[in-house]
């Protein structure tokens, strides 16, 4: 009798555990990415700002700085794909790559201690993207483990549940370290 | 930057007066020591014949004791000519690697800061420490100092024993970014041991918080992460840092535990040497023995330099 009994709740338990934590890491998943969001949100309330405190000084990048107002502006609106993002996001970090370089030109600027502050948060901010992107990264590694091995794997497949891609980041960005380095 | 070659025209120039005048002291020290020690040992040994039939026990009694009195005396005799070293010469070499830099031979780091830090979970019942040293190396305060803690067990006879939490060098520094939550670096036993299972041990670890795991092999390898925050512990440990702390590992060749806590960085170096004392039965007149004091604090005072804890390009400034 006991032995029937156990015979069911043993496999019912193991269903349950793998279930949930295939459930668990799919969250935690969603729940980076979306974190992801928050910092990228971050980013775009910085970047009027900057444009404001840089556009009295510099005469040559007009076009640029209208561009970052207008990617921004894409960015923030509502309903665009995630792809699109991401598209728009490597866009912005370029030119604002562009701009943190063209500082070079103009002593005024780096010495304006707005400016300066300003330079800090932004430096930050692309921390904190890089760092919510590693943490995406691990935790997808930990879900995409779960869907590829044995046994949750067929527990996966049951529950359709299938591999999710890394956050790559872009060659704009690789660049982009070097030129924060400028500012040492 | 201090190097070997300041380090010699330093000891040519001005230390080797200094060490001429201890020189004589530790001399006249020794030959103090002696002149107690021997008669004492003569005393002992005589108490000790007179005892031995009395049965193992009481001889065993005699020889506590007389190793108790005997460090107690020494300690005694030496404490002059170790303070009056420590005065000077140590005072002399911390200046020598930077002026803004402040010695003193018997405060420490407060047990609250031990604490305060995350890495030991269990309270010191005994907390002593010495050779403190604080200052600011451009924007970065830091404050070390050796430290050993120590708790208490009794026996069911009721006998005390102590047993090391930790005893080595303990290192705090302002962090170079604000953060909110704990970030704990904890040296990677279970996963040396059990490799892939030893992930496993390490997440199911309630005591600490939660399990990070970070994308540089090396850097996990040899350390365990835990952590309030996954995000905020990536940008703690930055790519550039965990090579960084990798590196200062190789080069300090000692067990290492970091934690972050409070826009802080603490540092706990494991060692068993006691280091910056002087020695009393060689000579003090030799450079390799101040090129060693000037190692030892060097180690330390080059964390802001090998962490790049004076990058200031974020909000925190």
């Amino acid at each position: 009798m006991w032995i029937i009994i156990a015979a069911i709740a043993v496999p019912v338990l193991f269903i349950i555990i793998m279930y949930n934590s295939l459930v668990g890491k799919k969250n935690k998943v969603n729940n980076t990415f979306a974190s992801i969001d928050v910092m990228l949100k971050k980013r775009y309330d910085l970047i009027p700002n900057l444009v404001a405190a840089v556009k009295n000084y510099m005469k040559h990048e007009k076009s640029t700085l209208t561009e970052i107002t207008e990617l921004r502006a894409k960015a923030i609106s509502p309903n665009i794909s995630d792809e699109e993002k991401v598209d728009l996001d490597n866009k912005i970090t370029g030119a604002l790559g562009g701009i943190m370089v063209a500082v070079e030109n103009y002593p005024d600027l780096k010495a304006n201690q707005n400016f300066l502050q300003l330079q800090g948060a932004i430096n930050e901010v692309e921390e904190q993207i890089s760092a919510a992107r590693r943490a995406y990264n691990a935790t997808v590694t930990d879900y995409n483990n779960a869907v590829e091995m044995f046994p949750t794997n067929i527990m996966a497949s049951m529950m359709k549940y299938k591999q999710k891609p890394f956050f790559a980041i872009p060659e704009t960005e690789r660049a982009n370290v070097n030129v924060n380095q400028l500012f040492e | 930057m201090k190097t070997i070659e300041d380090l010699q025209k330093f000891y040519n120039e001005e230390l080797i007066k200094d060490l001429e005048v201890l020189e004589t002291k530790r001399k006249k020290t020794l030959s103090t020591v002696f002149a107690v020690l021997l008669p004492l040992l003569a005393v002992i040994a005589v108490v000790m014949l007179f005892f031995s039939d009395k049965g193992s026990n009481a001889l065993i009694f005699i020889v506590v004791i007389a190793i108790a009195v005997i460090f107690l005396i020494f300690s005694l005799l030496t404490r002059g000519y170790v303070s009056t070293f420590k005065d000077t010469v140590i005072h002399k070499i911390v200046e020598f690697i930077d002026p803004n830099l402040s010695y003193n031979k018997s405060n420490y780091v407060t047990s609250s800061e031990f604490m305060n830090s995350g890495i030991f979970l269990r309270e010191p019942d005994r907390y002593k420490g010495e050779d403190y040293v604080r200052g600011i190396l451009d924007k970065t305060n830091i404050e070390f100092s050796e430290i050993n803690a120590e708790y208490e067990t009794r026996d069911n006879k009721g006998r005390k024993s102590y047993h090391t939490i930790f005893k080595g060098l303990f290192f705090i520094a302002d962090f170079n970014k604000d953060f909110k939550g704990r970030t704990l670096v904890l040296p990677d036993t279970a996963e040396k041991l059990f490799k892939g299972l030893g992930k496993m041990l390490q997440s199911w670890n309630i005591s600490r918080p939660e399990l990070i795991k970070l994308e540089d092999p090396e850097f996990e390898k040899h350390f365990a992460v835990y952590g309030t925050d996954q995000i905020e512990a990536r940008y703690i440990l930055s790519t550039s840092l965990m090579k960084r702390i990798c590196d200062f590992r190789e080069k300090s060749r000692k067990k290492l535990a970091l934690s972050f806590v409070n826009s802080r960085l603490y540092i706990a170096l494991t060692t068993n040497k006691n280091m910056l004392e002087p020695r009393l039965f060689r000579t003090l007149l030799n450079f390799k023995l101040v090129q060693e004091y000037f190692e030892d604090l060097k180690l330390a005072v080059d964390i802001v330099e090998d962490l790049n804890l004076n990058r200031r390009i974020w909000s925190k400034q």
